[in-house]
């Protein structure tokens, strides 16, 4: 208890300083930014360009936009302006995100959102200004889940939920990876079964009604749900494409729906998207056939990893977009010659006319931009790599009128970065989040500590972690090495760490 | 015409023997680049590299009517990478366990010719490295210069055997042992347990092999391996990753110079908070071979955090080149895009890194820390045909190699890729 205090200080100190240091002038969303370069993403660059936002939303883009007289100008010819990053899906951000019901649509992950998370921190120096929280998998420390909670897309500022939220009922996550535990049998079973058993109570539902019974009613009120509301009042016929039907479903009032159940019924009426995580090209076929059997598969975006690009040709069939896995090469070795195979995953996709948007290999150095300049390196135009990372994730997060292009109307997110946005020098200079300066690199203590070793001034000697517990990160880098004389070093493990500890306290 | 004159004089006869089919490998090329980088004070724009029989035949402008079949474009060239600080086939298996100064074994008796991990640096545009014997023990033994292709016997493929006499401070070799109080348990009941006691090693190994000179008690077995280290005959390698441990390495070396007369040729691998004192390593004349760029956080280690707890910026390299000292990047024998070599040096320049610098780091500065600079590390007539092809500007994200030669075989082939 008292290490997690320690450390949840530590950060929120962490976070408390990142807030004062960056200038984070709330001028109701209104500022001007003057730039070299404007790289739109929608349509050609625009050299010398203002970018005008007001309440929030850019108001205009061009050469010859003019500033209002009383709004602060962020004037940097020496800088290029750029439309935020937008991450299509991340399983980090949360804190304890794991949840043991296999089916569990019902949960959302703005329960799990840790604001002040390190991640969010690192989005926001990297650029990513949207970002699509969904519960594993995958994920580290994650079984994974059937259906998982209703994940919910953020920006990376705010210390509340309400503050950074960008969207909510971002859609359903859904895995055709085995759960931890589970067979690929089982988890299609189960996965499966989650949808009869839909049908089936709202079958029930409809026939109480029929029956004259009051158990649903009675349960929506013992839930605290209020009946009288417009959308609640009302039965309505089932929607969507589903290849089944519940007859008499308008003679239940939408609110008797028990909110276990809600979301399904949301999600095979196409009012909700899914994400649905295929590990392996053996889990497409799943994931494809469950989306179409029960209607969603125009909703469904596919999150790949591992060699599921094996199934583009299915993929493209049906017409789904994905989000690839964060490893953009993926190796195998031929069974036979022994040989390497290396696959380059987004050239595939490309090749299929598969739409795709790309994830972080890592929060810090492989984000956005550095998965963008890697496709460049294999073969993708510079257009589409950058349209991977900003407009095609917002189309398929439904924020395409909102976010991934610098364009009047949209939300007033920009980059100033110091160069061409997929070149190895260049860094966020300023962030400008709805309008307002949230970041600034040259008062970003962790980059300076990460750039030249400088220390934060309230920073712990060792730090906060190390004082509290000081034999986590020893015991994780010598893991390996501890190999050798394995079974001579065993019975004096713990003398030995106390010896480190001097180390690690340095 | 300079093209047929140096055709002319340098026909080098072809030493590399026929691969599995029978067939010799073609070893004529010309490729046509749009800037060649040498690592030998000067970039050609649009410049024409030609090798034959293996070794580079001419580096220029001239642009001769070549055959389509001998000639290869592409936007940028340099030489095939180095990379003083590879760690392929080093686990348990291959460490002497008996003792902890072990000069005499060699690490190139432990290498595998038929390793995956050697198409993976070529891939990465690797062609020469370093192997060490791994650091479980004080002074391991003879690190081996190899090519990373070509023969399959790792004899066939020695740049430089015995290239180094390798060896560790730190934390790492004391893993494992405990002290005997009272009756030795076992086999590990010995010294070192501290940093203190493999220090206590390394002088009773430089104190005793001076001593053997005139008190053949003195010696024991590899001693001659570690007089020739003193007098500076053998490289000396030392793996050193937080400034305590840096500064023991120096201190050592001062001090055998000092006490011993000795001039140990030395140089720091691992090396990650050697930005905290560069003047000691000036002052010392200690070059530094740097560990992959901690960028990412991984597993409980924070980014920036490296082995031994040590903190590694990403302005080192910068920083120790503004000072004078010999740098050289390493991977570690990392595989994957965002770890290789050619990323490594991508990092430096992020840190502030001179491109000329970096590339520097990867090529003639390694080369010449192991004494192998004659043959590789750079793009000029006589050496070795080692050579790296770009898609772009070398190490950006957004370029790759695309093309590999090695001894003048096209072990990558870049037309594969178009």
């Amino acid at each position: 208890m008292l290490v997690r205090n320690t450390r949840a200080t530590a950060r929120l100190l962490c976070a408390a300083v990142l807030l004062l240091l960056a200038p984070a002038v709330f001028a109701g969303g209104k500022i001007a930014i003057k730039v070299g370069r404007i790289i739109t993403q929608a349509g050609p660059d625009i050299l010398n360009g203002v970018i005008v936002i007001e309440d929030g939303r850019i108001k205009s883009v061009g050469p010859d936009s003019k500033a209002p007289w009383d709004v602060e100008v962020l004037d940097h010819p020496e800088l290029v302006a750029f439309p935020g990053y937008v991450e299509a899906h991340s399983t980090r951000g949360m804190d304890r995100p794991n949840e043991n019901i296999d089916v569990a649509p019902f949960l959302d992950v703005r329960d799990s959102i840790d604001p002040i998370s390190f991640f969010f921190e690192d989005c926001l120096r990297s650029g990513i200004l949207t970002v699509n929280v969904q519960q594993g998998p995958p994920a580290a420390f994650t079984g994974g889940c059937v259906i998982g909670a209703q994940g919910m897309v953020v920006k990376p500022f705010g210390l509340t939920i309400e503050q950074m939220l960008v969207k909510n009922g971002a859609g359903i996550k859904i895995s055709a990876a085995p759960k931890a535990g589970k067979s690929r049998a089982t988890q299609a079973q189960t996965l499966r079964k989650a949808f009869t058993d839909l049908r089936l109570y709202l079958d029930k539902l409809v026939q109480d009604k029929k029956d004259g019974k009051d158990y649903a009613r009675r349960e929506a009120l013992y839930q605290g749900r209020d009946l009288e509301k417009e959308e609640n009042k009302k039965g309505r016929a089932m929607e969507g494409s589903s290849t089944w039907k519940v007859k008499g479903l308008e003679t239940v009032p939408r609110g008797e729906i028990d909110d276990k159940q809600e979301p399904l019924l949301r999600l095979v009426e196409g009012k909700i998207p899914a994400f649905v995580y295929c590990d392996a090209a053996a889990s497409v076929p799943l994931a494809l056939g469950v989306a179409r059997e029960n209607g969603f598969l125009a909703g469904t975006t596919l999150v790949l990893d591992g060699d599921a690009w094996k199934a583009a040709d299915l993929i493209a069939e049906a017409g789904v977009p994905v989000v690839l896995g964060p490893n953009l090469m993926h190796v195998e070795r031929d069974p036979v010659t022994g040989k390497e195979i290396e696959t380059f995953v987004p050239g595939v996709f490309k090749k299929k006319n598969v739409r795709f948007a790309l994830q972080s290999l890592n929060p810090q150095a492989q984000s956005l931009w550095y998965q963008a300049a890697v496709c460049v390196g294999y073969g993708l135009d510079r257009k589409e790599a950058l349209d991977a990372v900003t407009r095609t994730p917002a189309d398929i997060l439904h924020l395409g009128d909102r976010v991934g292009s610098l364009e009047p109307g949209k939300d007033g997110n920009v980059l100033l970065l110091s160069g061409d946005p997929l070149s190895i020098t260049t860094t966020v200079q300023y962030v400008v989040l709805d309008g307002n300066l949230v970041y600034d690199r040259s008062k970003d203590v962790r980059v300076k500590h990460l750039l030249e070793g400088v220390e934060q001034e309230n920073a712990v000697p060792g730090g906060a972690d190390a004082q509290a517990k000081p034999h986590d990160d020893e015991k994780a880098g010598e893991g390996e090495k501890a190999e050798k004389k394995k079974d001579a070093g065993e019975k004096k493990d713990g003398e030995k760490e106390g010896k480190k500890d001097g180390q690690a306290q340095r | 015409m300079i093209l047929a004159l140096a055709l002319a004089l340098t026909t080098v006869p072809a030493h590399a023997t026929a691969d599995r089919s029978g067939q010799e490998p073609q070893k004529r090329w010309t490729i046509f680049a749009d800037e060649i980088h040498t690592s030998a004070g000067r970039t050609i724009a649009n410049g024409t590299v030609v090798v034959n029989g293996g070794k580079i035949a001419l580096v220029g402008t001239g642009r001769e009517e070549t055959p389509e079949k001998e000639l290869l474009k592409v936007h940028a060239v340099t030489a095939g990478l180095v990379d003083a600080s590879v760690r392929i086939d080093s686990d348990a298996k291959s460490v002497e366990q008996s003792r902890e100064v072990s000069p005499s074994v060699r690490v190139a008796d432990s290498l595998d010719p038929f390793a995956i991990e050697w198409d993976r640096q070529l891939r990465s545009g690797v062609t020469t490295v370093l192997v060490n014997p791994p650091d479980f023990d004080v002074v391991g033994g003879l690190g081996v210069v190899l090519k990373t292709g070509g023969p399959e016997s790792i004899a066939a493929r020695t740049v430089r055997a015995n290239a180094v006499l390798r060896g560790a401070m730190g934390s790492q070799p004391s893993v494992g042992n405990h002290p005997a109080f009272g009756r030795p348990t076992d086999f590990y009941s010995r010294r070192p347990t501290t940093r203190m006691g493999v220090e206590w090693e390394w002088r009773k190994a430089f104190y005793d092999a001076a001593a053997s000179q005139h008190d053949p008690s003195r010696a024991f077995p590899g001693s001659d391996l570690v007089l020739r280290a003193l007098s500076g005959d053998l490289t000396l390698a030392i793996q050193a990753w937080s400034t305590q441990d840096i500064r023991t390495a120096v201190f050592l070396k001062e001090e055998v110079e000092r006490e011993l007369g000795g001039r140990p040729r030395l140089f720091i691998d691992a090396a990650a908070e050697a930005w905290k004192e560069p003047q000691l390593l000036v002052r010392s004349k200690t070059a530094v071979v740097l560990p992959p760029f901690p960028m990412a956080a991984e597993g409980n280690r924070p980014a920036g955090r490296t082995e031994d707890g040590a903190f590694m910026t990403l302005e080192v390299a910068r920083l120790l080149y503004e000072q004078g000292v010999p740098i050289a990047l390493s991977s570690h024998g990392a595989a994957g895009i965002e770890s290789r070599l050619p990323m490594q040096a991508a990092y430096a320049i992020r840190g502030g890194l001179p491109f000329e610098a970096a590339l520097e780091a990867v090529t003639i500065s390694p080369a010449r820390m192991l004494g192998v600079e004659d043959r590789v590390g750079s793009v000029e007539v006589g050496k070795d045909a080692d050579l790296v092809l770009w898609n772009g500007t070398p190490f950006e994200p957004s370029s790759r190699v695309v093309g590999v030669l090695l001894d003048g075989v096209l072990k990558v082939d870049p037309r594969a890729h178009e």
